[in-house]
């Protein structure tokens, strides 16, 4: 059944270019439509679905990273409509002074807004209730310069968390500090990553109850990841869960209870690896976490297993390539679903978790939706690890689709990778279909609104060396566009059914996050810096404005003080994907690299490096 | 037969390297220290111009064939490539095509770049792997840079876009 599906999907998916190429003009140019998706606009609404979460703050504040435990994004403020987006237009901008790539988003609390920059990680807090919205602080903590080298896809920091008058966020070589708002001192500091084993963190924290929640970045370098709570009065560690290792670190006991049958067994973290693999093998914390308040679980994802080179290390390799569900307060990991087993293509299942419940097949399922690199749509049971969908939504051939009896991916075996021997054209790339960039959902449309990526790629492995600080690869992989012609594609999603209700195809991948709103009009950003407003019932571009850089970053929507709604976005190019031309590597040239090259060509005719936020209303 | 002299030593080392981390321990393959002499064409000497001419190290590798194949396969077997990228391409770390040198492009200045790190994350390898092997590092890193180009001109074709 998925077989047909994956195949089904792609052969619609060359039809509408086949509409498309002769009428080049309607495609691009001002008329920017989306193209058809697989349903009538509308006509795909998923009837009681439900955020699991809902925010429990002023409804015009933006408390979260993702605005909500339940990581929907979704915004009740509807003063901004399908009607009058075209009216939009920036009402502030800030240098952050800093120039690479900034992922994540603001926050925005009592009328503050806190931004947290790229390395060196600097904090601001903005008055919004004063004319030219000036800062009531800056925190610029120490911050080791070697981090810079240790992080694989340029110094992101995806954003901060907040919780009783503090503001927690991490720093690139491995520390995560607690500021006080009122006056931006430093109540505490903790070094909780390792940089000298090629640790750092890049995430964004959640805090639940007096839990600050944190995990590592370093999946290219051989670390072994982890999670970790901290106290948020004192920032003194309570635990620590690991990725891989004896079930002691990885916090399995009693509870543990995964559904499949294959997840089953004493220390499968030691024994699904050769000897002592696992203690290199990755599986770090890099991505979203969610919070599900009723069932006291946080669910979080698991890098791609190290080193890429799948040969060195023969077995499922757990727990990498995994969504993992654990008790809020212990840590305990109560189930776990492995997306790739042995990952042979850098898959990391980090990508967010959305907490919805969604009517499926006459009842209500409390589930947990998973956008994966590697190109799959999973909607999960949140309370048990069931898959009970796997449809896929971007352009794909290394897999012919998932058995829901046993959970795994049926793998293509011309598309499976190898040492010494070169395989073409896997899809999607490393990249995966879908990044860092969360989706977004709204309850009004039932449809999940994705941020996708549409590349190929080559992959040669070769041996790997493990040496401390250095990366652990082993592989060569240059990627280039996908199937039909675009490089990323913004489309709404309705994961019941696999089918896109809509899609606005893009030239370069979509590295920013989605914002979905009451008011019907979604938001996001593209990597050749444009911000658009979009129609969430129909993919209408209502509006677009170009910004001083590209966007990796994250839209947000709050009430200012005056009682209007405002959307702020980062633009700053950087991230995985503008890393080089946050570096000032020339983007086109003959002796640039010509795998970038490739992968982002005339790039740097469009967009530069620098970091500005961008506040928008009516 | 040359090449395979080199490439076995090396492999060897990497478990030193290793090991050597691990334990902290200084090798005693590290000889007198020359690098004080290293000229930084890029830095400005404080007060008047200095008439002692800094003594550049000398590759005794340069333009060696031999070596800069085995340098290319040191750069593989340490990990080099997967900072620095294919060919040196750029990645995690600065690209060495571009002929854009942030701490100098002389065989000294390189040299020193790869004994010492640099403080951006470039890990230092003096006292891990023999000076030797970092001269035909030296002699393959500076085999693949290109002109920097002061001019990049967008006017001719672009892509095909899409989407706007």
């Amino acid at each position: 059944m998925q077989a047909r599906i994956a195949v089904s999907t792609m052969r619609r998916g060359a039809t509408y270019v086949l509409l498309c190429l002769p009428l080049a003009v309607g495609c691009g140019g001002d008329a920017e439509r989306p193209t058809p998706g697989n349903a009538r606009a509308g006509a795909q609404v998923v009837r009681g679905a439900r955020i699991a979460a809902p925010r429990t703050g002023p409804a015009g504040e933006w408390e979260m990273p993702a605005g909500d435990y339940a990581n929907s994004r979704y915004s009740e403020l509807s003063q901004i409509t399908a009607a009058n987006a075209k009216d939009l237009r920036v009402a502030w901008a800030f240098s952050t002074g800093t120039l690479r790539g900034h992922e994540g988003q603001p926050l925005v609390i009592d009328n503050t807004m806190y931004v947290v920059t790229p390395f060196p990680n600097v904090a601001y807090a903005f008055d919004l209730t004063k004319i030219g919205q000036p800062l009531k602080w800056k925190f610029r903590p120490r911050n080791s310069q070697a981090a810079i080298g240790q992080a694989c896809c340029d110094v992101v920091n995806r954003g901060a968390a907040y919780a009783d008058g503090r503001l927690f966020y991490n720093l690139l070589e491995g520390s995560t500090v607690a500021v006080d708002v009122k006056d931006g001192t430093q109540v505490w500091r903790t070094r909780v990553a390792n940089l000298e084993r090629g640790e750092t963190i890049t995430m964004a924290p959640i805090v639940v109850k007096n839990h600050v929640l944190v995990g590592n970045s370093g999946g290219e370098l051989g670390v072994r990841g982890w999670i970790a709570a901290l106290d948020t009065r004192t920032g003194k560690e309570v635990w620590r869960a690991y990725s891989t290792g004896p079930d002691r670190d990885v916090k399995i006991g009693p509870r543990f209870k995964p559904f499949y049958a294959h997840d089953r067994g004493a220390n499968l973290g030691v024994s699904t690896w050769p000897a002592d693999a696992w203690k290199t093998g990755a599986g770090a914390v890099w991505g979203w976490l969610s919070y599900d308040p009723e069932l006291n679980l946080v669910y979080h994802g698991t890098s791609n297993p190290g080193p890429w080179n799948a040969e060195q290390r023969p077995g499922d390799n757990k727990w990498t390539c995994a969504i993992l569900a654990r008790d809020a307060d212990t840590g305990e990991l109560v189930w776990a679903f492995q997306v790739t087993p042995h990952d042979m293509w850098d898959y990391d299942a980090v990508n967010e978790n959305i907490l919805v419940d969604l009517p499926i097949e006459g009842t209500t399922r409390k589930v947990l939706v998973h956008f994966d690199r590697n190109g799959f749509a999973y909607v999960i049971d949140r309370a048990t690890g069931e898959a009970l969908m796997a449809h896929p939504f971007v352009p794909m051939n290394w897999s012919t689709g998932v058995d829901l009896t046993t959970g795994r991916p049926t793998v293509v075996p011309a598309k499976a990778t190898a040492q010494g021997k070169k395989v073409t054209n896997i899809c999607p790339s490393l990249e995966g279909g879908k990044n860092q960039q969360p989706a977004a959902f709204s309850p009004k449309t039932g449809l999940f609104y994705v941020p996708t990526i549409n590349l190929c790629m080559d992959f040669e492995a070769r041996p790997a060396t493990y040496i401390p600080g250095t990366p652990y690869i082993g592989a060569s992989a240059p990627e280039y566009g996908g199937p039909d012609g675009y490089r990323g594609e913004f489309m709404a999603f309705d994961v019941t059914t696999g089918r896109k209700a809509w899609g606005i195809r893009e030239p370069y991948p979509v590295w920013g996050g989605a914002l979905a709103t009451a008011g019907d009009v979604v938001f996001y950003g593209t990597l050749d810096g444009w911000f658009k407003a979009v129609n969430a019932r129909t993919g209408d571009v209502l509006w677009r404005f170009k910004l001083g850089s590209g966007v990796v970053g994250n839209p947000v929507t709050y009430l200012g003080p005056d009682g209007k709604q405002y959307i702020a976005i980062y633009s700053g190019l950087g991230g995985d994907m503008g890393v080089l031309i946050a570096g000032d590597v020339s983007a086109n040239l003959p002796h640039d690299v010509r795998v970038r090259g490739t992968t982002l060509p005339d790039i740097g005719r469009w967009t530069s490096w620098g970091g500005v936020l961008f506040v928008f209303s009516l | 037969m040359s090449r395979l002299w080199y490439v076995l030593p090396c492999l060897t080392v990497v478990g030193a390297a290793v090991a050597a981390t691990h334990d902290g321990q200084a090798s005693a393959q590290v000889t007198a220290d020359t690098l004080r002499f290293v000229a930084h064409a890029e830095y400005i000497p404080v007060g008047m111009p200095s008439r002692a001419r800094p003594l550049a190290l000398r590759n005794p590798f340069e333009g060696n064939r031999d070596a800069i194949a085995t340098g290319a396969r040191i750069f593989v077997a340490y990990n080099c490539v997967d900072c620095h990228g294919a060919d040196g391409s750029g990645a995690m770390g600065p690209s060495f095509q571009d002929g854009r040198w942030r701490f100098g492009g002389s065989a000294s200045e390189v040299f020193e770049s790869i004994y010492q790190g640099r403080p951006e994350g470039m890990p230092a390898w003096g006292g891990r792997i023999s000076e030797e092997q970092i001269w035909m590092l030296v002699a393959y890193v500076r085999s693949l840079t290109g002109p920097d180009l002061t001019t990049e001109n967008f006017s001719g074709a672009a892509q095909e876009r899409m989407g706007h």
